[in-house]
């Protein structure tokens, strides 16, 4: 128990972190047989932050991220949320899968106020907060067209509107990107960092793109193969803003260099034969 | 930032697959072109949708035509007896002779179908979403959904008539028990059909069982249901002319089965015309209640097909 000196009594008390995963342990059954996915993991996210997840496919992330949103119970661990464990995170955090899953028969506005509508909130009052908010998300114009007639990146941004409508303080990202190509993709990720500056979020995203995990963020954890646990947790201290054109600098492909050798130990190599 | 962000915007109206007009020019374009185009090429001008829908109705009606005609002439070159095989023309005349007997039994058969019809609505559709709502329901309901079908109608519709007497309700009870089962299955089968991705995404944004079922599991169950409602509709009229049959003394059924053992038989086809008619009609009234009620549906699998997403 470390002594508090008077001047820090009277500070302010340490903030808890926004989200701290601890010792989560989860299992699923496969055929009769109990598979080990989660097993031990532990997780930090400071208010503000931009967290980025990594590791080889099939790892867990997903189920990790689930377990963190309050979609799934951990056999075993606490998840905090502002330091409150028992507290019903459902609803409290908010989640956006890879697929953009835009309902079909309402149009982007009434998609973007699905949210606040499930809260409570009347739809007309739920599509005028809807509405001041297509500009930031670069869907002006499209407000009553239905999804299908969107592209992938906008079907991506319309999503994204739809999750921070809520207002939730801390949003959790499932390979936001992964259904995209390569150039709306880097439109998205600078996007992204944007929104993020500008709406001060707590963000914790999962992306198998390891120039994505380094571009966005402070902090990157690296997730072994089953069963998963943080195999390490790498501070990424690149100056901000940045932008795509970062790629390129020594400092980034160092990281880069590292992290990509970290995961290669982490797959299970492919032999032939 | 933002500028990027509008350059992104800028460029999609010209991509947009969109099929009514998102801007002017698209569909002027696509319009002109297609008179010059094969139409298959260009579904989304709205010349070329008319052309398609002239064509794809052409067809059936000249194959109509075509065997209409060879009729008409194996009973004039035959000499075959009318009470046999009448002509069609003899079928027109008798259509046109006796429009008034017929009209009012029509409306009789009419209104079988559309009150047994929108019972079996409304019942299928709560039965659907009882079942769907409740795994203990489901396993109590649903087998005796399924078995309900496997009692022939035929041999229940006499019982009906100890039962209910012989007025109007046994014949809506008829069409009812018929047309309920493939709106039943459908639905259920639609509400099923519910992407599990799209549940968890309502339940992160705190959404209650009740919400998920109203405002996700209903919106995506209706193209089935109407798929059900489709195929319901169309073996109600065959439904009311069986409850007809069985006993009645009004309606295009009983008139049949009046008409046959005095050899009337033009009048007999004359019904059997109607009967198809208020079949059809019924069946484009479901269609088109269809497109007007999930127009996204059919819209999505429009610009999917055209292959230009």
């Amino acid at each position: 128990m470390v002594e508090k000196s008077p001047l820090q009594l009277t500070k302010q008390p340490t903030k808890h972190p926004t989200i701290f995963a601890d010792s989560i342990y989860k299992s699923y059954m496969v055929d009769g047989r109990r598979e080990p996915v989660l097993a031990g993991v532990n997780l930090t996210v400071n208010p503000g932050e931009l967290v980025t997840i990594i590791g080889p496919s099939g790892c867990g992330k997903s189920t990790l991220l689930n377990i963190i949103a309050g979609l799934d119970q951990p056999d075993s661990g606490t998840v905090e949320l502002d330091g409150d464990a028992g507290r019903n995170r459902l609803g409290s955090i908010g989640y956006m899968q890879q697929k953009d899953l835009l309902l079909p028969w309402r149009s982007v506005l009434d998609n973007a106020a699905l949210g606040l509508e499930i809260q409570g909130v009347p739809r007309r009052q739920a599509r005028q907060k809807a509405l001041e908010l297509t500009g930031l998300f670069g869907l002006a114009g499209f407000e009553h067209q239905y999804p299908f007639a969107l592209s992938g990146g906008m079907r991506q941004r319309a999503a994204f509107l739809r999750t921070m409508l809520l207002g939730q303080d801390v949003v959790l990202l499932d390979e936001p990107f992964g259904a995209l190509d390569a150039l709306t993709r880097v439109q998205m990720q600078e996007w992204l960092m944007d929104l993020w500056n500008t709406l001060k979020k707590t963000i914790v995203l999962i992306t198998h793109d390891v120039e994505e995990a380094i571009l966005l963020s402070d902090r990157v954890y690296v997730l072994s193969t089953r069963p998963a646990k943080i195999k390490l947790m790498m501070e990424i201290d690149l100056p901000r803003p940045r932008s795509f054109g970062n790629v390129t600098d020594p400092d980034f492909i160092e990281l880069k260099t590292r992290l990509l050798t970290l995961l290669h130990q982490e797959s299970p190599q492919m032999s032939v034969g | 930032m933002r500028r990027s962000v509008k350059e992104i915007e800028q460029e999609q109206p010209s991509e947009n697959p969109v099929s009514d007009g998102l801007t002017a020019t698209a569909s002027e374009a696509s319009g002109s072109s297609a008179i010059h185009v094969w139409p298959e090429a260009n579904r989304n001008g709205r010349m070329g949708a008319a052309l398609l829908r002239i064509r794809s109705w052409g067809i059936p009606i000249a194959i109509l035509a075509v065997l209409v005609g060879a009729w008409e002439l194996w009973v004039q070159l035959g000499d075959v007896p009318k009470w046999q095989l009448p002509a069609p023309s003899a079928v027109a005349v008798e259509l046109l002779d006796s429009r008034a007997l017929l009209w009012d039994h029509t409306l009789v058969t009419l209104q079988e179908v559309a009150l047994g019809f929108l019972a079996a609505l409304a019942a299928g559709v709560i039965v659907a979403a009882l079942i769907t709502y409740s795994r203990v329901l489901e396993s109590s309901i649903y087998p005796i959904v399924i078995a309900s079908q496997t009692v022939p109608v035929i041999a229940i519709a006499p019982l009906l008539l100890i039962w209910v007497g012989y007025g109007i309700e046994p014949k809506i009870i008829i069409v009812a028990l018929i047309s309920f089962y493939p709106i039943a299955v459908n639905t259920v089968d639609g509400m099923k059909s519910v992407d599990p991705d799209m549940v968890r995404m309502m339940r992160t944004l705190g959404a209650s069982r009740w919400q998920i079922f109203s405002k996700l599991q209903v919106p995506t169950s209706l193209p089935f249901m109407f798929s059900g409602i489709k195929i319901g509709i169309s073996v109600s009229v065959i439904a009311a002319v069986i409850g007809e049959w069985v006993g009645a003394s009004e309606g295009l059924g009983y008139l049949i089965t009046y008409s046959q053992p005095l050899f009337l038989t033009a009048r007999v086809f004359a019904a059997i015309v109607l009967l198809s008619i208020m079949g059809i009609s019924l069946f484009v009234l479901a269609s088109v209640l269809e497109r007007v009620m999930i127009p996204w549906y059919h819209t999505e699998k429009k610009s999917k097909s055209s292959g230009r997403i």
